[in-house]
């Protein structure tokens, strides 16, 4: 059948398909803002089989913002066991670098706020175009790239390192803590990240960290963001820190500023001048007293001890186990990840690898409830819709509260499902919009999908997961609307 | 536990609703309510001043302009509270600065409206929790855990039919747990949006809206509150209110439609006033004297309003300098005695009596009202 299939398909022009405009199913060429990206070859594909979450499909869900319509095929087709074939496909999203990403690279491109350099020009534009470029470019490469996993960790990276961008200046320099920060070291090491956004434009405007000055001994240090250093960024808030910590950590990091001459707007400058000098003492590590421009590596010194200490590797391997396990992470798979972590200094990767080939990752399916960035790109992802990501989409995560960079504290979005779960009724608005055609920008081909998956009771259960239900193939019969229905199903709301 | 009942069956029966009305380009504090009582405003405005026996009496002080004589049922039932010399600590006298700090509730990111119903206690918001009448949500209510802009009730609607509803639900009947408990909130939700799309809105103890495009969307507030889909949370704008040039036929327009609105909408929703408050605010005060085209400048300390339950409000707040030179700030402006923040906590203390005002305004030591604030 599947070769049948395949046969019909080249017969019928697919080789045209893959350069070019292909049948009446093919984007109009007035409509298509993306002028020069070929139109991609879209054939028939094999869903999973099984009756519940195979192993394929369970790290498509946790790695990735949804599989798309081939993916959980093209995975098993790595190797002949599906254990080598799902590590093999780990492996590869460990190293985007690796991953041709041209397709959504060309769809970002036309975003061009978001390649400013150096960072003073981005003053140069209107803050609600860049918040609006810095927002489409985030769903579109969510919905579009092949670097799934990076993007994965860039929404945990900035939940974790939260800027909200409509904080005074963060309006201009959010853009560039995304792509030099949070881009650039999300699957890095975690000090390199972590010093980035120490010293991020935006992170010193988030938490004040360029008002922290001390000019006189009696003035007081500003502890913003020292706090949210210990408390969020590394140790966690039982990490065993002290409020003499905190202060202490205030005084080594005054002095830090952006520059404001004309040769170094935006530069991130050290001046001794405003930094306190006297010795201190930080999680019971000497900092001595520095003269002068010495008094910089104090940033270098805090940096260190706070990104090695061992509260720092539980907290990140718990936010991770909680991201890709369960919201109640099981303290086994805590105790190997903060081991990996510690083991490697921070290195990001290696701390993943070591969190998916855990018995826990792995033997536990079905039981995240996706946030609702991840239910959009993974409806548009299985359904292989071509979206502009323009206003009408984007508005959806506004009603469900999950605008990124829009979360009012510097703790991120919540990582647990339950603040979420009121947002079902736009999750059905949604989804029975997408299966009418109704969001303008936005659009599937219905019938192609199911005529590529075979019919309707497969593409369920590429939707799925899983072989659908009686009940959930009569209800998607019933509703008149299959698509629709199986993306509001209760099944869909989880990954 | 009232609160928690209301959780569970999702149906916003026992929520409270806010409305809160930016009145655009900053309103001038003086025409709004004219301090009648104090002979200097004659003399700092000889052409636009209100007369005396003309204001609708507020105290012995202040008066509402006459062409907000709508308003007066909600004076003397004790439902209107106004306060003059309020504003925000901005002095950069911008529009657009003004605006974004009084909406962020400080310098913050995200909006105090958002914030307020993101991390007040028992923090469920139901999906529409909070609706911004208009194009845009304004960025009073950035941050909010949900936030939709709409211009009409077709904006609302769902799309799936009958038949995607039954389907639906019967896939969602054996849920448990908490995902159960807010499917089926959810279901109630959509059944109340359902229905009012089903029938036509008339307004309620013949409150007669008018035309106006104010009117007609504090008209869609009032039929969201009334059908309790579950908001808690309306943004409406007037726009406006930047009068530099002949200020009289520039804003007494806007004065009546604001007066106007108000008054039919406190009509329409007659008893459900109790479960409901309008908030008033501009991001700063004009200058107190008139400029030579008969306009006035921008300044600093303005008016707000706080509508509610009959007997509920009824208050003048002014902590009020005089019109002396040596009691105005910068180029001759009303300084701002009251913080407007100290006139939104006490407001949002009754509507979520747990909430922690330190993280919905973040960095600001509230006062009581009554007590001088500090002039900024």
């Amino acid at each position: 059948m599947m070769e049948l299939n395949r046969r019909r398909f080249l017969q019928a022009g697919g080789a045209a398909a893959v350069f070019g405009a292909a049948g009446c199913d093919a984007p109009h060429k007035a409509l298509w803002p993306y002028a020069g990206l070929p139109v991609e070859a879209k054939p028939p594909f094999a869903p999973p089989s099984g009756d519940s979450i195979d192993l394929t499909t369970h790290v498509l869900n946790r790695l990735t913002f949804g599989a798309r319509p081939g993916e959980h095929e093209r995975i098993l087709r790595l190797a002949k066991r599906e254990g080598d074939a799902v590590a093999l496909f780990i492996e590869e999203q460990l190293a985007p670098e690796k991953i041709n990403d041209d397709r959504a690279e060309f769809r970002v491109r036309i975003f061009e706020t978001l390649n400013s350099r150096p960072i003073g020009e981005f003053y140069e534009f209107q803050p609600s175009l860049l918040r609006e470029e810095l927002t489409r470019a985030t769903l579109t490469r969510a919905v579009y790239s092949e670097r799934q996993l990076l993007e994965v960790m860039v929404r945990f990276w900035s939940d974790h390192f939260n800027i909200d961008i409509s904080k005074g200046e963060c309006k201009w320099l959010k853009p560039a803590d995304d792509r030099d920060v949070i881009r650039l070291h999300a699957m890095g090491t975690f000090p390199k990240l972590l010093a980035a956004s120490a010293k991020s434009q935006a992170m010193l405007t988030y938490l004040d960290g360029r008002e922290n000055r001390v000019r006189k001994p009696e003035d007081r240090p500003n502890e913003n963001y020292a706090r949210e250093l210990l408390e969020l960024h590394t140790l966690g808030v039982h990490g065993g820190y002290t409020q003499q910590d905190v202060m202490e950590v205030a005084r080594c990091l005054s002095g830090w500023r952006i520059g404001r001459g004309l040769f170094q707007s935006g530069n991130v400058q050290f001046e001794p001048g405003l930094h306190d000098g006297r010795a201190k003492t930080v999680l019971g590590q000497e900092i001595p007293a520095r003269d002068g421009l010495d008094g910089r590596k104090d940033f270098d010194d805090i940096l260190r001890i706070v990104a090695a200490h061992p509260s720092t590797a539980r907290h990140i391997a718990t936010k991770l186990c909680q991201r890709f396990i369960a919201d109640e992470p099981p303290a086994a798979a805590i105790d190997t990840v903060a081991g990996a972590f510690t083991q490697t200094n921070g290195d990001i990767r290696e701390t993943l690898r070591a969190l998916f080939f855990t018995d826990e990752f792995r033997g536990t399916r079905g039981n995240k409830f996706k946030q609702p960035l991840h239910f959009l790109a993974s409806a548009l992802r299985a359904t292989d819709a071509e979206t502009d990501v323009g206003k009408p989409l984007v508005n959806y995560l506004l009603r469900m509260g999950h605008m990124p960079f829009e979360y009012p504290a510097p703790d991120g979005y919540p990582a647990h499902a339950e603040p979420w779960m009121s947002t079902l009724l736009w999750r059905w608005n949604f989804a029975a919009k997408l299966g009418q055609g109704q969001i303008n920008g936005t659009r599937i081909q219905h019938k192609r999908l199911v005529a590529r998956a075979g019919d309707l009771a497969k593409l369920a259960a590429h939707l799925l997961g899983r072989q659908p239900g009686d009940d959930e193939l009569a209800a998607a019969e019933a509703s008149k609307n299959p698509i629709g229905l199986l993306l509001a199903s209760p099944s869909f709301q989880w990954s | 536990m009232k609160q928690a009942k209301a959780i569970l069956h999702g149906n916003g029966d026992l929520r409270q609703t806010l409305v809160v009305v930016f009145l655009r380009g900053a309103a001038d504090g003086l025409a709004l309510m004219p301090a009648v009582g104090d002979d200097d405003y004659y003399r700092a405005r000889p052409f636009t001043a209100v007369g005396k026996t003309a204001a609708l009496k507020l105290d012995d002080r202040f008066g509402l302009n006459p062409l907000m004589n709508a308003l007066e049922p909600a004076v003397k039932e004790g439902a209107l509270t106004a306060v003059h010399c309020v504003g925000s600590g901005d002095t950069t006298r911008s529009h657009f600065e003004a605006q974004d700090l009084m909406e962020h509730g400080g310098h913050t990111g995200g909006g105090w409206l958002g914030r307020f119903l993101r991390f007040r206690e028992q923090a469920v918001a139901g999906a529409l929790s909070a609706v911004a009448i208009g194009q845009a949500v304004p960025e009073s209510l950035r941050g909010a855990p949900a936030a939709t802009a709409m211009q009409s009730l077709d904006d609302f609607s769902f799309s799936g039919g009958d038949k995607f509803v039954q389907s639906l639900e019967q896939l969602y009947a054996g849920q448990t747990g908490v995902f159960g408990v807010r499917s089926r909130d959810t279901f109630n939700a959509l059944g109340r949006i359902r229905e009012l799309h089903a029938k036509d809105y008339s307004p309620a103890n013949g409150a007669d809206y008018g035309g106006d495009r104010f009117a007609r969307e504090l008209r869609l507030a009032a039929q969201l509150i009334k059908a309790r889909v579950g908001v808690e949370a309306i943004t409406v704008d007037l726009g406006g209110w930047d009068s530099h040039l002949t200020q009289g036929p520039l804003i007494s327009p806007l004065m009546r439609r604001l007066a106007n609105g108000l008054a039919a909408f406190r009509r329409d929703l007659g008893a459900s006033m109790r479960q409901t408050t309008v908030v008033v605010m501009t991001e700063f005060g004009r200058r107190v004297s008139e400029n030579s085209a008969l306009g006035t400048d921008h300044g600093r300390g303005g008016a707000m309003f706080v509508l509610g339950g009959d007997g509920a409000e009824g208050r003048v707040i002014a902590d009020w300098p005089g019109l002396k030179r040596d009691a105005l700030v910068g180029p001759g402006d009303l300084p701002v005695t009251t913080d407007y923040r100290d006139v939104l906590i006490p407001v949002l203390r009754r509507h979520a009596p747990g909430a922690d005002m330190a993280r919905v305004f973040p960095g600001h030591k509230a006062k009581p009202l009554g007590q001088a604030a500090e002039s900024a």
